[in-house]
């Protein structure tokens, strides 16, 4: 079916036209701003300690490091072995603290409390601390990023 | 449709409470006198523009900036080397603030000229020198904030200017530096001064400025007919908005583009022991004041030459500030001598201007000078202002079609108030 005129003005096209090219120049402005705005804060992909003040842990000692801006625990298992943990609660972000005497991870912001492996065993956390590959290369202690080369 | 009627729905729910509808028939009857002088009324706006890209990269900035004496000039190292885009957001800034300094003077010239400030105006005179005030105030204060070498000069002459005025300078110069000499202190009170108490001041001032100038309405020339010029006069919306959108476009780009070519440096971190750098300039709006103070002889008479200087500085603005009050000519008279101590003024600063740039600066070792080239957003750039210059001209053709548009229909009277 032909239409005898057009139901859009010229009026309406040039008005489209002049608002949806300015909108577009202004989101397109957006971006660079956002960028700005939500700058990257990567986590490192690896943090070296030196092995003179972290290699002689007792079984079952804790010291904390730093892990980027967030601590890292590093533990000497009961077996034996270097383990690292985020010490960073899954619940809500706040710090931990190990309870030596009760051997566990506690959260004193919200009560979470996880074993000595970093698992969740009370209160609201819904996952284990997050680990960390430590490994000894030198005279250093080497943490690394799960799954990092 | 049903987006219209809802937009319709959702304006006349607002106007029922914020009674907007009043602002806007009050734009639509606003005259703008349309003569050989209509292009000066551009600057105004500009200003506001220019005004409005400060303040949002102001906030951009102060997001990373850290106003202590270890962290200022790291953090704005960063800004222009880590934070992604941090660099042409500290040089749209930096230019933003050279482009409102500069149309704040053709705006004052152009009123000074046309003795815009006469009867029934004086107070929209006064508020904008006030405004001039703060305005050159945000340079000062803002000037300090990289803290490098030679932001700590400028701001060591510019806070010890005030110790020359009798009786109060002492207690002056103490509250801008927080103490006797530049410290920490005055590192935080310039930045508070600097995002907090002046853009309160200015938006005080801006408010009655603005307010000022629609209660009284556009001037007209001198000796302008007043029935004639009625007659020519085009609404302020949309017939003028259109215009003016068209004078912002091209000004952005032109900004966008400087900023991406000419981004300001930074020097090393300011040492509070060591000498003035060789050949130290402050910014090109305060040249004319460096340069009377560095040829002015230490002694005039038996006093102080400073204290001669500052004081002709003072008196200077004072004649400036209550210039409707000297200058109360009846309308018609064009007023010659007035115009004649503005071009001298502009000659004065000019010539010293170009006098203190005859020194030679020496180029400071080990700046930090951004590029697009070495930063790895280099291309994206060069895309990204193509698509704006392309997007100006396109934009500029179309407004300057609506613009005929809108114009035809006030001719066949299609925005008079009969008609709805």
């Amino acid at each position: 079916m032909r239409l005898k005129q057009s139901l859009y003005t010229r009026r309406r096209f040039l008005n489209g036209l002049v608002g949806g090219w300015l909108g577009a120049l202004g989101v397109s402005f957006l971006y660079p701003v956002l960028k700005f705005v939500f700058r990257p804060t990567p986590e490192p992909d690896q943090v070296l300690l030196p092995l003179a003040d972290f290699g002689n842990l007792q079984a079952g000692e804790v010291k904390t490091f730093a892990w980027g801006s967030k601590p890292g625990l590093l533990k000497k298992s009961a077996r034996g072995e270097l383990v690292a943990f985020v010490g960073v609660c899954t619940h809500l972000d706040c710090n931990v603290t190990y309870l030596a005497d009760q051997k566990k991870f506690f959260c004193a912001c919200h009560d979470g409390w996880y074993d000595e492996d970093g698992v969740n065993i009370g209160g609201p956390p819904p996952k284990p601390l997050r680990r960390l590959v430590v490994a000894v290369e030198g005279e250093n202690l080497i943490i690394k990023r799960e799954g990092a080369a | 449709m049903n987006i219209k009627g809802a937009a319709r729905g959702l304006w006349s729910w607002l106007d029922d409470r914020l009674g907007v509808q009043a602002v806007m028939d009050f734009l639509k009857h606003k005259p703008i006198p349309q003569n050989r002088h209509t292009p000066w009324m551009y600057t105004g706006s500009l200003i506001l523009l220019f005004f409005g890209i400060q303040v949002l990269t102001g906030i951009l900035l102060a997001f990373y900036y850290r106003p202590t004496l270890e962290e200022a000039t790291k953090s704005v190292g960063e800004i222009m080397t880590k934070v992604p885009l941090g660099w042409i957001i500290r040089s749209v800034h930096s230019w933003s603030a050279t482009f409102m300094i500069a149309i704040v003077f053709v705006h004052l010239l152009s009123i000074w000229v046309l003795k815009s400030y006469r009867k029934p105006r004086e107070l929209t005179w006064m508020s904008g020198v006030l405004l001039l005030v703060f305005t050159l105030a945000f340079g000062f204060t803002g000037y300090l904030l990289p803290w490098d070498a030679l932001s700590l000069a400028a701001t060591k002459v510019g806070t010890d200017i005030p110790r020359s005025i009798p009786v109060v300078g002492e207690w002056a110069t103490k509250f801008l530096r927080g103490g006797d000499d530049i410290s920490a202190d005055t590192l935080s009170r310039f930045f508070s001064f600097h995002v907090c108490v002046l853009p309160l001041c200015l938006l005080a001032v801006l408010a009655i400025h603005v307010y000022l100038i629609q209660k009284l309405g556009m001037s007209l020339p001198v000796g302008a007919d007043e029935r004639a010029e009625a007659r020519r006069a085009l609404p302020f919306w949309p017939n003028f908005v259109y215009r003016e959108m068209i004078v912002w476009l091209v000004f952005f780009g032109a900004l966008v583009t400087l900023a991406v070519f000419l981004p300001p440096t930074l020097g090393q971190t300011a040492d509070l022991m060591a000498p003035a750098p060789a050949g130290i300039k402050p910014e090109w709006y305060f040249l004319f004041l460096f340069q009377m103070l560095k040829i002015f002889p230490a002694k005039l008479l038996f006093v102080n030459g400073d204290t001669v200087a500052v004081l002709l500085i003072f008196l200077g603005v004072a004649l400036f500030f209550f210039l409707p009050i000297i200058d109360t000519k009846p309308e018609g008279r064009r007023g010659k001598i007035i115009t004649l101590c503005a071009f001298l003024l502009v000659v004065y600063a000019v010539a010293m201007s170009v006098w203190s740039l005859q020194t030679p600066a020496k180029p400071e070792a080990d700046r930090i000078i951004p590029s697009p080239q070495n930063i790895k957003e280099g291309t994206a750039i060069y895309v990204f202002l193509g698509w704006m210059w392309v997007s100006v001209v396109v934009l500029v053709y179309f407004l300057s079609m609506k613009v005929k548009e809108i114009d035809r229909l006030l001719e066949v009277g299609y925005f008079s108030s009969d008609k709805k």
